[in-house]
């Protein structure tokens, strides 16, 4: 395999007692999309930082492009950010914000010209020029801030959470807008975000973080079919993975934890069930009802049933389910490869 | 209850708004009106420039004009340098000590100019500015108050703008520059607008440390115009005070608006 576009080594950063991140280490290849996810506080966006310069490793090495820059600072890195909040300079027009760096830079008056409107063209912004980013709305000042991340025409973009300002419609257009960005311009992009979602949908690898340590790095799939422990498991995936205790489960005595996805629950007959459950509740979605279920030794237990279903709370309900639909965990949760 | 004292309120207001203009109301009406006119409060007394034409004839005026004009410029852009790079050091260098050397900075604020007066002068004596604009102006440039607000201002800048300028490749400069100082514009404004009164005005500092027409501001020479030593006509004085607040209270009047804004807006921040 080629040498990895980004390379990050045991980087660790830490503040006067509180934890950073520890012991995080990343190869990204070349012209991927790569998603930062976790619950806030995780240390993904310090990841970012990181990455991005603003921040320096207390240990560790950075590697972008061949070139060690650990701490180099932000403007040598070769890279583009966009921010949560867009960080767009109010003062400035939105053709001088999108130019802002090529200006600092000293690129010439008819390059910039060029650059700029391509850049306009490319986020669907031409006709805006002249505007104020107090005068655009939520949506276009994310475009705007888009535009200034790729017109350096920079081979790395980092992004912290773009989309979180963003109402859900306007999110699902607009991550569709930024994937193709991607593809089309042939940048690699790192992504931070805390939305699971966001991060499967878009991303060539997920790399799920808690506490300041990466939990699982891999494809969007491996995420969710082999989770490597159990807080990949239930952090993955809507409603995530139920966690059952392995002695409810004749049988499978010797893993600690059992996961089960919902989509593999089945109910069964009465007398035919490998568990009994009481029902709690009913979530409808629409084209689905997920029903939630309590056990004894069972968290998170959901059946997903077709169409609507309303079931009183307390109903007893029976479930079953195939063996190999099951993950297996030991007891400090990693997962077991085999059913031991 | 509530709409008397409201009255009270209106009328106290009034009230103090008509002690505070009337000396001005009287200067003006001197000013046009000949001596004996002015103090006897002769209504229907004929208005007359003559005040205006003795006065003028009497100092040299437009000098004293050039003067002021020279000293608040010559202030003004010693503060905007001076506050702008010790209250962005304030707000966001960090360095050893900065607490510190604020507090000292903040200290200066306790102490009255007149106070340190001697010093100033002997001060600028040994610097070599004594009777020169540049030395009237220099000990207001490193302003206290200018250094705590242009702090505050750089404070209230989101550092996310910080940090998307350093990744666009600015330095410490070209972030200064091109991202706290325009949006920093109201109080830059509103701190302008009162350093350029406050020096317009001022006179004791002046008049210790001038010694010549060529260096003598407005208030220095006009008192000077009216000290009793030249005998005192006070329609001719009235005349001459009329014209030296001209250009500050006309400046007032035009931008009286933009005046309480930027105080509003610099506060509201």
């Amino acid at each position: 395999m080629a040498e990895p576009f980004v390379h990050v080594e045991n980087v660790a950063k830490r503040w006067n007692g509180q934890l950073g991140v520890e012991n995080i280490s990343l190869s990204i290849p070349r012209g991927s999309f790569v998603a930062l996810l976790g619950p806030s506080g995780c240390g993904k966006s310090t990841t970012l930082r990181l990455l991005s310069g603003l921040e320096l490793p207390d240990e560790g090495r950075i590697v972008i492009d061949g070139r060690d820059v650990t701490t180099a600072a932000p403007s040598e890195r070769n890279l583009s950010m966009v921010f949560q909040s867009y960080a767009l300079f109010p003062h400035l027009s939105v053709a001088e914000n999108v130019v802002f760096g090529l200006k600092v830079r000293k690129v010439g008056a008819a390059e910039r010209r060029e650059k700029l409107t391509r850049a306009l063209e490319i986020t669907g912004l031409l006709g805006y020029e002249k505007r104020k980013p107090g005068e655009l709305s939520g949506g276009q000042r994310q475009r705007v801030a888009l535009a200034r991340a790729i017109v350096a025409n920079q081979p790395l973009c980092l992004m912290d959470e773009p989309l979180s300002n963003l109402d859900a419609k306007l999110r699902a257009s607009v991550r569709k807008d930024i994937k193709k960005l991607q593809v089309d311009l042939g940048i690699t992009v790192v992504y931070v975000t805390h939305d699971q979602t966001e991060a499967m949908s878009m991303a060539d690898m997920v790399v799920l973080m808690k506490d300041g340590h990466i939990q699982q790095t891999g494809a969007p799939e491996d995420l969710y079919y082999k989770p490597v422990n159990t807080f990949v498991a239930e952090f993955v995936g809507a409603p995530p993975m139920a966690l059952i205790g392995g002695k409810a489960l004749p049988g499978f005595e010797q893993a600690a934890t059992i996961g089960l996805r919902a989509e593999n629950v089945r109910v069964a007959e009465p007398g035919k069930g490998r568990l009994n459950c009481q029902v709690t509740d009913c979530e409808f979605l629409g084209s689905e009802t997920f029903i939630g279920l309590s056990h004894p030794s069972a968290t998170g237990l959901t059946v997903s049933m077709p169409g609507l279903k309303q079931i009183p709370a307390g109903e007893k309900m029976e479930i079953s389910f195939a063996d190999e639909d099951l993950h297996f965990f030991d007891d400090t949760g990693r997962r077991l490869t085999q059913p031991a | 209850m509530s709409a008397l004292s409201r009255h009270i309120e209106t009328l106290g207001a009034l009230l103090l708004a008509v002690i505070w203009i009337s000396p001005l109301v009287f200067a003006f009406w001197a000013a046009f009106h000949t001596t004996s006119d002015a103090v006897n409060f002769n209504v229907a007394a004929p208005w007359t420039l003559d005040n205006f034409r003795t006065a003028w004839a009497g100092a040299p005026w437009l000098r004293y004009f050039v003067n002021t004009f020279f000293l608040v410029t010559v202030i003004l852009i010693g503060q905007f340098v001076i506050t702008t790079l010790a209250g962005f050091a304030f707000a966001k260098v960090q360095f050893p000590g900065r607490d510190f050397v604020f507090i000292l900075v903040l200290m200066q604020l306790f102490i009255l100019p007149e106070v340190l007066i001697v010093e100033n002068y002997a001060m600028v004596s040994r610097l070599g500015l004594f009777d020169t604009i540049l030395g009237v102006g220099m000990p207001y440039m490193a302003s206290a108050f200018g250094i705590f607000l242009m702090r505050q201002a750089f404070k209230g800048v989101p550092i996310e703008l910080h940090e998307a300028a350093r990744v666009e490749g600015c330095g410490w400069f070209g972030i200064l520059w091109r991202v706290y100082v325009p949006l920093a514009r109201p109080t830059y404004l509103a701190y302008a607008l009162v350093s350029v009164s406050t020096h317009w005005n001022n006179f004791l500092w002046p008049l210790i440390v001038t010694n010549s027409p060529d260096t003598r501001p407005l208030t220095v020479g006009l008192s000077i115009f009216g000290a009793p030593e030249n005998g005192v006509d006070i329609s001719v004085i009235s005349a001459a005070t009329m014209m030296s607040v001209a250009p500050l209270l006309i400046a007032f009047l035009v931008f009286q608006r933009q005046f309480v804004q930027a105080f509003l807006r610099a506060g509201i921040k």
